[in-house]
């Protein structure tokens, strides 16, 4: 049976001695969006797993209630940590949070390389080179969720390390400067053109086989309100340049929790995608999630 | 006004493209490269700023409103060179729909996909690439299938790399040269591996219809467009119907 996989969504606790994490306007101090709350959700809508990504810090300390959770629901949620933009010891910090845990990955928000495109190339200047090569050297998932200044540059990347799994999150959208913005609901909100760049960058990598792209966050960047039909054209045209099997469904819960719901989100791919078959379905729902991410078996 | 040759109407007919070698030469050559390189120097920087913002795609620019900005970009327009064979093309009812001055950065991959610009319903659509530097093989070069503009053609498959396309063209060329190509066909630019900007001009044509593009459009550049044939080339007067 074809598990279904949430393959992006946040979970966090009010601050805490136990739990500490940082706060901002998006995930203030007394906010909470527990595990508890995700795992109704996810029986309700039949989701069997889902993978959480670290949000409230990148440092060890503020990673405790992601780790928490995934060490108490080891057969539901396999986890995504943060990386300090200025940690001392990069590797060290990985290895810390992966090793006897279920974190596979880290999220990069950035890529440190020149931010003109026609500078001459050389990766090993990234800041963010000793993530891509210990990646390799460890087989940890990479999880982009870029700005727009560094599009352009994730090629070199993963000519560099076609060994490295890659995650392009929310539909390859790479958000410009000050293009963030929180609604009315309390979600994210980035302003972004109908004729996207991404279309002529992070949609240009399929030719890279260790690449998946999310098909999610559509409440942030659409003009509409749910199904977000005006966005219909981006998951056909990514359906049609990634081909089924490099998709993946998430919500990111739990920014969708009130609009529009979980239920809601848990059939956004027919709705924007209605002509594909129950196998695409399938593959798009979850199954590209549990052979990318080596999700461990959910059903007996 | 230089009409196609039948030989060059039969490939136009059978193939969907025309090159056109030193279609620009001496001291027009010279007159678009200062300026091609004078203006996408001088708006660089905006460009860069609006990747950042997230306004433009970080794997090509275009000078914005180049008619505004140099008096060449106007005249390729309707240059000696190419002009009557497009008006031929299009039973003398030739229209500009824009200008792209487009320079393309070194990137491991082509910026764009095979893809037909319009489809067959859409009155006949061409485009002309001009290079307004030399373009060497796999350095971002222009691309096309020969005969994908017919309705008998294709299906053509979704192919990840531009050089497995079945059947493909590339043109690497001369400064100058100008490609012309029916855009129902299959079209992209090739990946570029050498370090150099592929920068070109496209030329965006297509054979009048009613109320395609207002006569706002090009208003600005009225006082360039003395002749008839140039006032309805750029819209800001009909032609006969």
């Amino acid at each position: 049976m074809t598990p279904k996989i949430d393959s992006h969504g946040h979970v966090f606790t009010k601050v805490s001695r136990e739990f500490p994490r940082e706060v901002s306007e998006l995930i203030p101090k007394d906010h909470e969006e527990p595990i508890e709350k995700l795992l109704i959700e996810m029986e309700h809508n039949q989701v069997d797993q889902a993978v959480l990504v670290q949000t409230g810090g990148a440092d060890i300390r503020s990673h405790a209630y992601l780790l928490h959770c995934l060490k108490s629901h080891p057969k539901h949620f396999l986890g995504i940590g943060l990386i300090p933009q200025d940690a001392s010891n990069i590797t060290q910090h990985m290895d810390k949070l992966a090793n006897n845990s279920a974190i596979v990955g880290f999220r990069l928000s950035t890529l440190g390389g020149p931010r003109d495109p026609f500078a001459q190339i050389d990766i090993r200047e990234f800041k963010t080179f000793p993530i891509w090569k210990h990646a390799a050297e460890k087989d940890y998932v990479l999880w982009l969720y870029l700005r727009a200044i560094d599009a352009h540059l994730i090629p070199y990347l993963l000519e560099e390390f076609p060994q490295v799994r890659v995650v392009i999150n929310h539909l390859g959208i790479c958000p410009g400067r000050e293009k963030f913005s929180v609604d009315q609901d309390g979600r994210p909100q980035v302003e972004t053109p109908a004729y996207n760049p991404a279309f002529h960058t992070t949609h240009r990598l399929a030719r890279y086989e260790n690449v998946m792209i999310h098909l999610s966050g559509q409440y942030a960047f659409s003009k509409e309100d749910y199904p977000y039909q005006d966005l219909a054209s981006w998951h056909r045209s990514l359906y049609e340049i990634y081909g089924t099997e490099r998709l993946m469904w998430a919500t990111d819960f739990p920014w969708i929790f009130n609009n529009p719901g979980y239920e809601k989100m848990s059939r956004i791919i027919s709705e924007l995608l209605p002509d594909l078959s129950e196998y695409e379905y399938d593959q798009i729902g979850g199954e590209n999630a549990r052979k990318f991410l080596r999700f461990p078996a959910c059903h007996n | 006004m230089i009409r196609p040759t039948a030989e060059r109407q039969k490939q136009w007919d059978d193939e969907g493209y025309l090159v056109f070698e030193k279609a620009i030469q001496g001291d027009d050559l010279k007159r678009l490269q200062d300026a091609f390189d004078h203006w996408s120097a001088i708006c660089k920087e905006d460009w860069l700023n609006r990747i950042e913002t997230g306004e433009n795609s970080s794997t090509f620019y275009d000078i914005p409103d180049p008619f505004a900005k140099d008096e060449i970009f106007i005249d390729l327009v309707d240059h000696p060179s190419y002009y009557g064979t497009l008006m031929s093309f299009t039973n003398d009812q030739l229209i500009l729909l824009g200008p792209q001055v487009r320079t393309v950065p070194p990137w491991p991959i082509s910026y764009t996909s095979w893809h037909p610009d319009v489809p067959l319903s859409n009155p006949l659509h061409i485009k002309v690439q001009i290079y307004v530097h030399d373009v060497l093989p796999k350095s971002g070069e222009f691309a096309f299938v020969p005969a994908s503009h017919k309705p008998s053609s294709g299906p053509y498959p979704k192919v990840r790399r531009p050089s497995s396309m079945p059947g493909y063209k590339a043109f690497p060329s001369k400064a100058g040269t100008a490609i012309v190509f029916n855009s129902y066909g299959w079209h992209t630019s090739m990946d570029n591996h050498t370090n150099i900007a592929r920068k070109s001009i496209i030329l965006i044509y297509e054979k009048s219809t009613s109320e395609r593009i207002s006569p706002d459009t090009f208003a600005s550049i009225a006082q360039h467009c003395k002749t008839k044939q140039r006032r309805k080339l750029f819209s800001l007067e009909k032609y006969d119907t």
